[in-house]
């Protein structure tokens, strides 16, 4: 009988406490204006995968934010800068759950990251109904600036369309007439590899044949070996993080890369693989935004700072989040660091260009998806180590938007 | 009796009260709660009262919320609608897999429906145009009842906590029922069960379709509430971590299963604010409780307030499982 | 004709791979009766200490393939001492959910240690090579997994069928009163096929890590392959998981070769088709069905 009491206790304190807080019905049903904090600090919740496979890319972006933000003494017109971090774990179903806290519980002012483009479609709903800016720092899924458009939410990164794409003409011109298409079957994979496609077959190449195999595929020796038995003048693949090290390596071990051009987007040998893949990405063509061999100032002190404060080469995701900061701070600077109007806040955002390490870039207004030099680059041996060159530049490549 | 229908009574007026008490982002954390819960207590019906560990339950639960995605985004949103068709096609599809499923035993079964469950997962993978691949489908029409819009968070809560309601009244009445204690016989031995001269396997199919649909029904109401369906609910980390759930809380009971679902979902959204070694915490608390607490927490309370309480001891049920894959 | 020959040895090579990744959890689960679902994390843990060895300590790929193994089979041993010998009483489903929990702890010690960044560990000079075989390229590495895989079998079953230990454990196995009464302790037994399941999946992290690389979360991907080609060959048989090794490698090889769509669905489809035509797995120990 006494527990009943307790019970019974417990419930009024717990209605006694809800009349002091703010509870759901009270947030859903009366509209709580932002009041502009004056000199308060501004609240920005990143979204990252600081677990699981994508692990490394999350923290490689977090560090390069975090870079830029020392830079500038964590300030932006007066006001302290704090980010709240939370792990997505690439999952959407967690991504989505931690996006509402950051929205919801942290209240933040600013939403930037998610590198699954699954998670950044889940919380696409969220973010447009509660009209919270969200800067997407690295899913490159089409649909988030096409189908998916909302006024709130803008892309600093890349999208697949912008990585196939740029490679097609080029390889066309100076790679050969025939390819044999091989990319992870994902949606990134799928996109990247039909949108080379598209600009490879309107040049007047000819795809011969293509093989998607699965995301984190183990043996590609019996695709190799298929591969390796049509005719074609190169390869094109898609590949990123470990299927990268193992697809570039078994390429060679499989004697393709002596009959066959391996050719595909940058994460086939970017910063985070390529190292792991020994030599075997030697002799590869590869189209990207940014390369840590880019040969501007502007990068060189990008290079140079995050060498300085991680001891390390950053890698394209850390510039991705360097740039991401950049334009967050800016658009901030822009609103004299008031961020209670989201409406002002994404025009601002809209307004933002600079020269960033890798070139100059600026927001298409029409798709809100950034406006980027795309450069070729082939990974050559220097001293035995693989790095990579810049060999061409495609300026201001602008995303058709639908 | 009387207490128990007070503590009943006093835990859905807790719930129903929720929306007063909570901010918007605990609300919806307990509506996941309540959803997963549900799927738990679907599985727990084979684990823990039939005594059949599945790795592939999460076939039932993506199947559910893809079959809801799929309608509300191609035919209607009625929410009424989406969720009884879920549940007839979870429940045919548990209907084909258990057909092949229920015939074996013991480490089987949990491989065979992991292999149904993975199949399944490599068709919404693979199927773009139909399920949207590795992305999912996002942008889900919100839900109506009638001509109400069921989108607001609160309305949408109330409508999770009545299904709850529904699916857990229904299971217990079901484990209370001839039929449920036919069950608990297979778990507890099935050849004497046999021997008597019940058709196990057909009760185990039966237990199984069962399963099968209000795991469905949990996983519609996961993508209605989410607005997205990702190839993840089908994954079998998803049976695993919904395993996890029912033995952490403590399979064979009623309360277990819910117990269980808030403590991973609390323990994860938590701990991964402040650390990324989530999964370590995790699997500690598990093996702490695989070894000191076998009967989950439903266990550990009773021995607090009864320290004589043995009953539906986990350990027990292991020995029964393993004696009964020794007898085959 | 090149081509199909070309892919035969695919196949065989990965199925090789399959059993050396295979053979330490079907060798516990056949004797202990424990499905020690941290044998994926074992595998990881040979996986990484070899990486380190190679790539920090010393450059030598041989040493690393003696020395990593048998640092894993210390921290088996560790394992078993203090969480599998204490539990024995709590029954075989206890167990399988404590080595879960194992897997899960382990992940993020590993990357706790390693770091989730992808790595791999170079091919030891002369097996970097690409040699010719009916027209068509093939690495010197594969090769030697196959031989290592040939290797591995016949030992298992040398020990298991022509030695005194080999008697012990499947005396052991059938009826463990009779064992002790013999004077043979049969926890100490136990204690060293778990030792022996550790070595051996020491052994298969460094043997494959240089094929399927090392990255957050490989231990899972490892740990499910390993559990279909264990289903498919039979519960307990070593023989049966030699078949199977070489059943799904060749079935997945000519799958991605004949029907590259299908590539997502084939283990899983193969497991499916043989449980419910063979419940017990190709070579399982026939059982009474009731």
């Amino acid at each position: 009988m006494k527990r009943k009491f307790y019970l019974i206790v417990l419930a009024m304190l717990l209605l006694v406490l809800s009349a002091c807080g703010n509870s759901a019905i009270q947030s859903t049903t009366k509209k709580v204006e932002k009041a502009p904090k004056e000199g308060g600090v501004i609240k920005i919740g990143v979204l990252l995968p600081l677990s699981g496979v994508y692990a490394s890319l999350g923290k490689n972006l977090q560090m390069g934010m975090e870079l830029y933000f020392e830079g500038i003494g964590w300030k932006v017109a007066g006001r302290d800068i704090q980010l709240i971090v939370e792990d997505s774990e690439a999952d959407p179903q967690v991504g989505l759950r931690k996006a509402r806290k950051l929205i919801d519980q942290d209240q933040v002012d600013l939403l930037t990251g998610t590198v699954s483009t699954a998670v950044a479609y889940a919380i696409r709903d969220e973010v447009d109904k509660k009209k919270i800016p969200f800067l997407v720092s690295h899913a490159g899924g089409n649909d988030l600036t096409r189908s998916k458009r909302s006024d709130y939410i803008w892309r600093s990164s890349f999208s697949s369309w912008q990585i196939g794409y740029s490679l097609g003409q080029w390889a066309y011109d100076h790679v050969g007439k025939t390819v044999y298409i091989a990319a992870a079957d994902y949606a990134f994979g799928r996109e990247v590899s039909a949108a080379f496609k598209e600009a490879y077959t309107a040049a007047g190449g000819k795809v011969v044949g293509e093989v998607y195999p699965p995301l984190g595929n183990n043996d590609y020796s019996s695709y190799l070996t298929t591969i390796k038995n049509a005719k074609a003048d190169a390869v094109y693949a898609f590949f990123a993080g470990s299927d990268a090290v193992k697809f570039v390596q078994q390429y060679e071990q499989f004697g393709l890369k002596k009959e066959k051009k391996l050719i595909g987007s940058g994460w086939l040998v970017s910063e985070d693989v390529r190292k792991q893949q020994g030599n075997a990405g030697v002799g590869t063509i590869a189209s990207i935004f940014w390369d840590y061999h880019l040969d501007t100032k502007e990068n060189k002190a990008f290079i140079e700072a995050f060498a300085k404060k991680y001891n390390a080469r950053p890698t394209i995701e850390a510039m991705e989040g360097y740039d991401a900061a950049r334009i967050i701070a800016e658009a901030l600077e822009a609103v004299g660091g008031d961020a209670s109007d989201p409406d002002k806040v994404v025009k601002a955002i809209s307004n933002v260009q600079f020269v960033s390490p890798r070139g100059p870039i600026q927001f298409d207004k029409e798709t809100h998806h950034i406006i980027q030099n795309m450069y070729i680059i082939e990974t050559e041996e220097v001293n035995g180590q693989a790095e990579n060159k810049v060999i061409e530049v495609i300026e201001k490549v602008k995303d058709p938007g639908q | 009796m009387n207490k128990r229908m007070f503590i009943s009574a006093a835990a859905i007026l807790l719930l129903a009260a929720a929306p007063f008490l909570f901010s918007l982002f605990y609300l919806n954390l307990l509506a996941e709660i309540l959803i997963l819960a549900i799927f738990a207590l679907s599985l727990n019906v084979l684990v823990g009262y039939t005594g059949l560990v599945s790795l592939g339950h999460a076939a039932f639960f993506g199947i559910g919320a893809y079959a809801s995605a799929l309608l509300s985004k191609e035919w209607s949103p009625q929410f009424l609608v989406t969720m009884l068709a879920s549940l007839l096609i979870a429940a045919i599809a548990a209907a084909i897999i258990g057909l092949f499923c229920v015939r074996v035993n013991g480490f089987y079964f949990l491989m065979l429906t992991l292999a149904f469950s993975q199949m399944i997962y490599s068709f919404v993978h693979q199927s773009t145009t139909l399920t949207g691949g590795s992305n999912g489908l996002s942008g889900l029409p919100s839900p109506v009842f009638g001509t109400l819009d069921l989108s607001h968070p609160v309305f949408l809560y109330y409508v999770i906590l009545l299904v709850f309601i529904v699916m857990y009244i229904v299971l217990s009445l079901m484990v209370k029922s001839p039929f449920g204690h036919v069950l608990i016989g297979i778990r507890e031995n099935e050849m004497r069960m046999k021997a008597i001269g019940y058709n196990t396997t057909l009760y185990k199919y039966a237990a199984f379709i069962i399963a099968g649909a209000i795991g469905g029904v949990s996983g519609a109401l996961y993508s209605t509430f989410n607005g997205f369906v990702s190839p993840n609910d089908v994954y079998w980390t998803m049976s695993g971590s919904v395993l996890i759930m029912v033995l952490i809380g403590g399979a064979g009971t009623m309360i277990g299963p819910v117990l269980g679902a808030a403590f991973i979902v609390v323990l994860e959204t938590i701990v991964s604010s402040y650390t990324t070694m989530w999964t370590l915490i995790i699997g500690g608390v598990f093996i702490l409780f695989v070894v000191f607490i076998p009967q989950g927490i439903v266990g550990f309370g009773r021995a607090l307030t009864k320290p004589s309480a043995n009953r539906l001891s986990f350990s027990r049920k292991a020995k029964a499982l393993v004696k009964k894959e020794a007898n085959q | 004709m090149d081509v199909i020959a070309a892919q035969l040895v695919n196949g065989v090579s990965y199925g090789m791979l399959l059993f050396v990744i295979t053979c330490g959890l079907s060798l516990v689960f056949g004797i202990l009766g424990v499905l020690n679902l941290a044998h994926g994390s074992l595998y990881m843990i040979g996986a990484y200490v070899a990486y380190t060895m190679t790539s920090q300590w010393f450059e030598n790929f041989w040493l690393a393939l003696i020395v990593a193994p048998l640092v894993v089979a210390v921290l088996s041993l560790a394992i078993e001492l203090i969480l599998l010998r204490p539990t024995y009483h709590l029954g075989h489903l206890s167990q399988v959910l404590l080595t879960f929990g194992l897997a899960y702890v382990i992940h993020d010690v590993t990357s706790m240690i390693w770091g989730s960044d992808v790595l791999s560990i170079p091919l030891p000079p002369p097996l970097s090579e690409t040699l010719h075989l009916w027209n068509q390229d093939f690495p010197a590495y594969r090769l030697f997994v196959v031989a290592a895989g040939v290797v591995l079998a016949f030992c298992l079953w040398f020990v298991q069928e022509k030695t005194r230990w080999g008697a012990i454990i499947r005396a052991g196995l059938s009826d463990k009163e009779m064992i002790n009464a013999l004077g043979v302790n049969i926890k100490l037994v136990f204690t060293a096929v778990f030792l022996a399941g550790g070595y051996l999946a020491g052994v298969g992290g460094v043997i494959a890590s240089p094929i399927l690389g090392l990255y957050p979360s490989m231990e899972f991907q490892t740990l499910i392959l390993a559990l279909v080609v264990l289903v498919v060959g039979g519960l307990g048989s070593i023989a049966g998981t030699f078949v199977a090794s070489l059943v799904v490698g060749i079935v997945e090889t000519f799958g991605r070769f004949l029907v590259p769509e299908l590539s997502l669905f084939l283990v899983f489809g193969l497991m499916v088709v043989i449980l419910i035509c063979k419940p017990d797995g190709l070579l399982g120990k026939q059982v009474v069905r009731h």
